[in-house]
């Protein structure tokens, strides 16, 4: 740090800085040169780049061919029930997903921010926070453990004498939105609680005191004020739940298929079914980009009271 | 308001359906058996010892280690500038730069996982280590761009100006008054780096060469035969992760962060 201060009186570096700030311009273009770099070069090109070869007969294009492009590979969507059915599947499953999680993190943050001590509020996040340090992976491990047909909880389920064969829990819907919810949580968590944190305590206590029962005041106070954290989280969760690709996998079964899982198969086929591969992942965007705009323009008026 | 009995009972069955997974798996790496299953009759301390004598299982973890520290400096040395342009602009600008910054976080990461791997070939990468730092990095730069900003924002401008007016230039002002300001949000997103690429599955398996990282390992024996030593090492490696999370949030929340 010395050093710096010392030279700053070297008499290059004098010129160079009365140069930079002489020109505006300059000094911009040199702190704008790396962000604006990595937005082209590194988030937009990409999914640029993708576009393009979704439309493309074939990719690579064999060296002294000219560029074919094509809509087939969107028309295959359409044909291929195979595709089709996933892509359905996974937008109905990832919004009973997101239904979930909003119905489970909705009642844990109101009490974290609302009911819990204020002291206390910090530790109990932490607690809620503690385990999203875990890869996807890791977290599919304990729940196979527990689901099992010899696993944690069938055993303590036949310990407390409630079945005698043990139940099929593991590779079905159930399961993985069991361990989907796992994942999820803390997305939901983070935005409901910015937003309850925020609703003052006086208007739910004069609300009440006007005669305002719980659902009233849910439906007149809460939920308008706590929009954007509900319409946030949920979005979050959803974009979340459309691109899963490891916990499908492992705590999913045959009939669960999600798209995910059908881009990253066409993938591993190799180079020559990029187009298509590309052309799915794209109408997975698109169908993410409407269901969400869809879902912010439905509950688009906050209820101003009157 | 006071919500009586249900809501605790709700919070804490919820925190018992994180934890108690997470007991599971800790408990069945000390089953004698070289499959899993419960009820553990006999209990064994190998399969935790035995980690450190899994040469396979070693060489991915250091492979993400590694992968972890540059993708993790990659992200700073983008997310540290980025956040700063950022924090000077506004209206639609702002609006537009911070869009386009955020968007992988927001793009579904199967998506973004193999629109990168078509990517490679553009910018002259094979899969392997430099791709999946490169591909984490991606993912990585929106969190440090947000929590720079957050604290610069934070941070107001009267200390920078107050510096200016005593005859400190950009540089100095840079390095004497920004950058030690900053150094808890740094230090946090560091470690918040480290974690998210450490964790990341699916960026690791389409860019990834023949070596594996660490979740992509486990996926791959998962599909092999699921002994109780997959159980063991998770757990090791999830003590670790949690240790690291927790020191992280507190320096994000470091400070004035949060009056």
């Amino acid at each position: 740090m010395r050093a710096l201060v010392a030279a700053r009186r070297w008499r290059p570096w004098r010129a160079a800085v009365d140069a930079a700030s002489a020109q505006p311009a300059l000094r911009l273009a040199v702190l704008a040169a790396i962000p604006v770099l990595w937005i082209v070069g590194a988030n937009l090109a990409p999914l640029a780049q993708m576009a393009a070869i979704s439309l493309m007969e074939r990719y690579p294009v064999p060296p002294g061919e000219p560029v074919a492009w094509t809509l087939s590979h969107y028309a295959a969507f359409w044909e291929r029930p195979l595709y089709l059915n996933a892509y359905i599947r996974t937008f109905i499953f990832a919004t009973a997903v997101t239904l979930i999680t909003l119905l489970v993190m909705f009642p844990v943050a109101w009490y974290v921010a609302k009911v819990a001590p204020r002291e206390a509020r910090l530790r109990l996040l932490l607690i809620l926070v503690a385990p999203f340090w875990v890869s996807e992976i890791v977290r599919s491990i304990a729940w196979m453990l527990v689901l099992a047909n010899r696993g944690a909880l069938n055993l303590a389920l036949s310990g407390v004498g409630v079945i005698d064969d043990p139940l099929p829990m593991l590779y079905t819907h159930g399961s993985l939105a069991v361990g989907v919810l796992y994942l999820t949580s803390l997305y939901m968590l983070l935005p409901l609680y910015a937003a309850f944190e925020k609703i003052d305590d006086g208007l739910l206590q004069a609300s009440a005191n006007l005669g305002a029962g719980p659902l009233t005041r849910l439906k007149r106070i809460i939920l308008p004020l706590a929009r954007d954290g509900i319409v946030g989280g949920c979005t979050l969760v959803f974009l979340m739940a459309i691109g899963l690709y490891a916990m499908p996998q492992l705590l999913g079964g045959p009939d669960t298929t999600l798209f995910a899982v059908t881009i990253g198969q066409v993938f591993s086929r190799g180079g020559d079914a990029w187009p298509l591969g590309s052309a799915l992942s794209i109408l997975l965007i698109l169908g993410a980009l409407g269901w969400v705009g869809a879902f912010a323009l439905l509950w688009k008026s906050p209820r101003r009271s009157g | 308001m006071r919500g009586g009995w249900a809501l605790p009972l709700w919070f804490w069955l919820f925190v018992a359906y994180l934890f108690l997974p997470l007991v599971v798996m800790a408990l069945m790496g000390f089953r004698d058996s070289n499959f899993v299953a419960f009820p553990i009759q006999t209990w064994t301390s190998r399969w935790y010892t035995g980690v450190l004598a899994d040469g396979d299982m070693l060489a991915a973890i250091w492979l993400s280690a590694r992968v972890a520290l540059w993708s993790t400096l990659l992200s700073l040395a983008v997310g540290l500038p980025t956040g700063l342009l950022v924090a000077r602009t506004c209206g639609a600008l702002r609006a537009l730069l911070i869009a386009s910054v955020v968007l992988p976080a927001f793009l579904p990461v199967i998506v973004s996982s193999v629109a990168l791997r078509m990517y490679l070939g553009v910018i002259g990468l094979e899969p392997g280590v430099a791709a999946i730092s490169f591909g984490h990095a991606v993912g990585s730069v929106p969190f440090v761009v947000i929590m720079v900003l957050t604290r610069i924002e934070a941070m107001g401008p009267n200390l920078a100006d107050a510096a200016r007016n005593l005859g400190a230039d950009d540089l100095i002002v840079f390095a004497r008054i920004t950058l030690p300001f900053l150094a808890p949000a740094l230090i946090g997103a560091f470690l918040f780096c480290i974690l998210l690429s450490f964790e990341d599955f699916a960026r690791s398996f389409f860019l990834g060469g023949f070596e594996p990282t660490f979740p992509v390992l486990l996926f791959a024996r998962l599909r092999f035969g699921f002994d109780p030593g997959l159980a063991a090492v998770s757990t090791l490696v999830l003590v670790v992760s949690v240790a690291v999370g927790l020191v992280a949030e507190r320096y994000v929340r470091a400070k004035g962060l949060r009056p």
